[in-house]
């Protein structure tokens, strides 16, 4: 009787439930569009920005050794310990290899800059890049690196110059300085006592990059090397690869881990364990996973699901008062019905938790509803927000979201509709009497 | 009998207290007060009489008189401010409000001028929610009350379905169906064509023959003169009546 009673006055007042189902409905779907896209922003966010710059770098281990005096640290920006450009071929041969998408090895060197030949010297920071180097088959560089980076004219080409001539790019603060345009020619000079004396630098190309860059001059590796009278050497490596996002096992110490659990660690394609490898396989090498940008990530993050709670909480809010202000009216237009149970012996129990039941069989109907809107909803948004990396609208149905909003439409449904069920059973059983005169 | 048969002024309960031994309802000085707007409303002064187990009584009265007031009293809709009202040897002032919902759901069967069906139910499940609310639902048992009415043909109609004598027919059917001793009819009629009128004074008149005690609000003159005796109710005072019909036989 009761499952009778409640289906068929659950189908009466269409209208007014309509509303608060409507109310619930749109609450519950802004939240799981919320919640589905906070727990995977993190992904998309990590794969957008994994599109740029390096997640891990490689310098020597030497540089580990910090020398440091009063707590400055003296040890020289450019140190005397390399990296050897020919052990750069042994990342393709570790286990994640395939994971690398780019490699970018820099070697910094100290230069002297001239407008004219035997004008004044401009003290000059010049770093040695690939720019379009075939690395086993992968075009990478410097650019690869850094997409953000906007160049007029072209990259210098390696292995074009001579020891007396060579093409560079030169940072557009560096441009400015000296007056230099695409195509002008200046004098470079290396520190005395090192390697090639001085060459006549042609700017094939200006590039704004945001940073100290753009104070910089941007040889080819070799051009740097010849400077630095440091063939066949780099100062730091830097390398992108495909990462599965971090987690809490990616930063445990692998060599801290049973053997079991250390393969399923080394296997997993963490910065981690790939920075890892990289040290397993370069010599003399310290690899280590970049968290410049992760860092950032974690602050977009905080910031987004901050917002999102606060979108979600005013929804859920905004649905408990329509649910109210519907439930008002619909109890207020069944106040015969309830007196009449009333006078047939139900207690307020019995007919309050008649009026919940129909409630909460509306908040599952508009919570259940809700949540295939609202996943259908973060696919969308999820889409158009990283439209960039090229996914499509990948389904985010996330199956424990479900009873978590189901939950949450009851809780809104029920604590929206006690302030009119509360009214309803004050009201006076004799009314119902009062009613026929 | 007519209204210049009926006595006025105060009268003591014309059976005496020996009948409160078998009484249903009894009344000792019940009053009932309504706090008005800075004032109190009497709606019912000292009213003292009892009903017994089997007697058909009308309760007549003008408008404001207190009919309703008398009846959610005896209905065990609402509690007296002073007196003792006891149904069925059983005082209802001492009992707490969810006692007093079980109590009801036990002892009245109430039948309403409008009816009351709910709209959405057929007629056996209108039925069927007394027995709900009661205890448990049988629908073998619901069915036979509508047959006791006469609808055994109308059972899975809506009350939209139904006429108006079908109607407090089904609510007839709903009242009877937990054995109440007091059947407590407001107006019973009031709603009703002469045809159907008839029908549910017919209904009535074989129910008391077979020994319910009927308590019944009415207007109609024709109606009252049915019952064996009348309280006749004038600004919250009561005054009972014995009256006399030739339809009439009071068992004692
Ligand atoms: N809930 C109430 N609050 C205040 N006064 C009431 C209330 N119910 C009834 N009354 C008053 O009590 C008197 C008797 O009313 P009622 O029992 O409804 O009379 P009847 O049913 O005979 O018309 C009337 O004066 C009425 O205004
Ligand atoms: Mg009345």
């Amino acid at each position: 009787m009761f499952f009778r009673l409640l289906m068929e006055s659950f189908r009466r007042q269409r209208r007014r439930k309509l509303l608060a189902g409507i109310a619930i409905l749109l609450g519950t779907t802004a939240v799981t569009a919320m919640l589905a896209l906070a727990t995977t922003i993190g992904d998309r966010i990590h794969k957008e920005l994994a599109v740029y710059g390096a997640n891990i770098v490689i310098y020597p281990k030497a540089d580990l050794l910090d020398v440091k005096i009063g707590g400055v640290d003296v040890k020289p920006a450019s140190g005397g310990s390399y990296l050897k450009e020919s052990d750069l071929p042994k990342l393709k041969t570790i286990f994640w290899g395939n994971n690398i998408t780019g490699v970018s090895p820099e070697l910094p060197v100290e230069l002297a800059a001239a407008r004219q030949s035997g004008g004044t010297l401009f003290p000059a920071r010049a770093v040695g890049y690939w720019f379009d180097h075939d690395f086993g088959g992968l075009k990478t560089g410097a650019p690869a690196l850094h997409p953000w980076w906007k160049l007029h004219g072209a990259w210098p080409t390696a292995n074009a110059a001579t020891q007396n001539a060579m093409n560079v790019a030169v940072g557009m603060k560096f441009a400015q300085q000296l007056g230099l345009k695409v195509g002008d020619k200046f004098s470079l000079h290396a520190a005395p006592g090192v390697g090639a004396s001085s060459s006549t630098a042609t700017v094939v190309g200006i590039v704004t990059t945001g940073d100290d860059t753009e104070n910089e001059i941007l040889l080819s590796l070799q051009d740097a090397q010849m400077f630095a009278g440091a063939t066949g050497s780099v100062r730091r490596v830097e390398v992108s690869a495909r990462t599965k996002p971090e987690d809490a096992f990616a930063r445990v110490d692998p060599d801290s881990l049973t053997p079991a659990k250390r393969e399923i660690w080394y296997c997993r394609p963490y910065a981690n364990s790939i920075a890892y490898q990289i040290r397993e396989a370069i010599p003399g090498a310290q690899a280590e996973q970049v968290r410049r940008v992760e860092q950032s990530e974690g602050n977009v993050l905080s910031r987004i699901s901050g917002l999102m709670w606060l979108i979600s909480a005013a929804a859920l809010l905004a649905a408990g008062f329509a649910v109210s202000a519907a439930m008002a009216t619909a109890i207020l237009e069944r106040r015969g019905e309830i007196g009449l149970m009333r006078s047939l012996g139900a207690s307020k129990g019995a007919i309050a938790m008649l009026f919940y039941a129909e409630t909460g069989l509306l908040a599952i109907f508009a919570g259940t509803l809700g949540y295939l809107l609202g996943s259908g909803l973060a696919a969308w948004l999820g889409a158009r927000i990283f439209a960039g990396d090229g996914g499509s609208a990948e389904a985010v149905l996330i199956p424990v979201l479900l009873p978590v909003v189901v939950a949450l439409a009851l809780v809104v449904a029920l604590v929206g509709s006690t302030p009119s069920i509360r009214a309803a059973l004050r009201m006076d059983p004799s009314a119902i009497l009062r009613a026929d005169a | 009998m007519s209204e210049a048969k009926v006595q006025t002024g105060p009268l003591v309960d014309p059976y005496g207290s020996t009948r409160d031994d078998c009484a249903v309802i009894a009344l000792k000085q019940v009053t009932r007060e309504y706090a008005g707007h800075g004032s109190v409303v009497r709606a019912l002064g000292d009213a003292t009489f009892s009903i017994v187990a089997g007697e058909w009584v009308a309760i007549t009265g003008p408008s404001g008189s207190g009919k309703s007031t008398l009846v959610n009293l005896i209905g065990c809709l609402d509690r007296p401010t002073s007196g003792e009202l006891k149904i069925d040897n059983v005082d209802v002032a001492s009992m707490s409000a969810t006692e007093l919902d079980r109590f009801r759901a036990d002892k009245i069967g109430f039948i309403f001028q409008q009816f009351h069906l709910i709209p959405y139910l057929s007629a056996l499940e209108n039925v069927m929610l007394a027995q709900y609310f009661h205890s448990m639902t049988d629908e073998a048992e619901a069915r036979a009350a509508l047959e006791r009415v006469g609808l055994d043909k109308r059972v899975s109609h809506l009350p939209s379905e139904l006429s108006g004598g079908e109607q407090q027919r089904v609510c007839i059917a709903r009242a009877l169906i937990n054995n109440p001793p007091v059947l407590l009819a407001d107006e019973p009629t009031g709603n009703l064509d002469a045809a159907n009128q008839t029908i549910v004074a017919e209904l009535l008149q074989d129910l008391h023959r077979n020994g319910h005690t009927i308590v019944m609000v009415t207007h109609d003159p024709e109606m009252a003169g049915l019952a064996q005796r009348r309280i006749a109710l004038s600004h919250g005072k009561v005054f009972c009546h014995p009256v006399g019909g030739p339809m009439v036989t009071l068992r004692r």
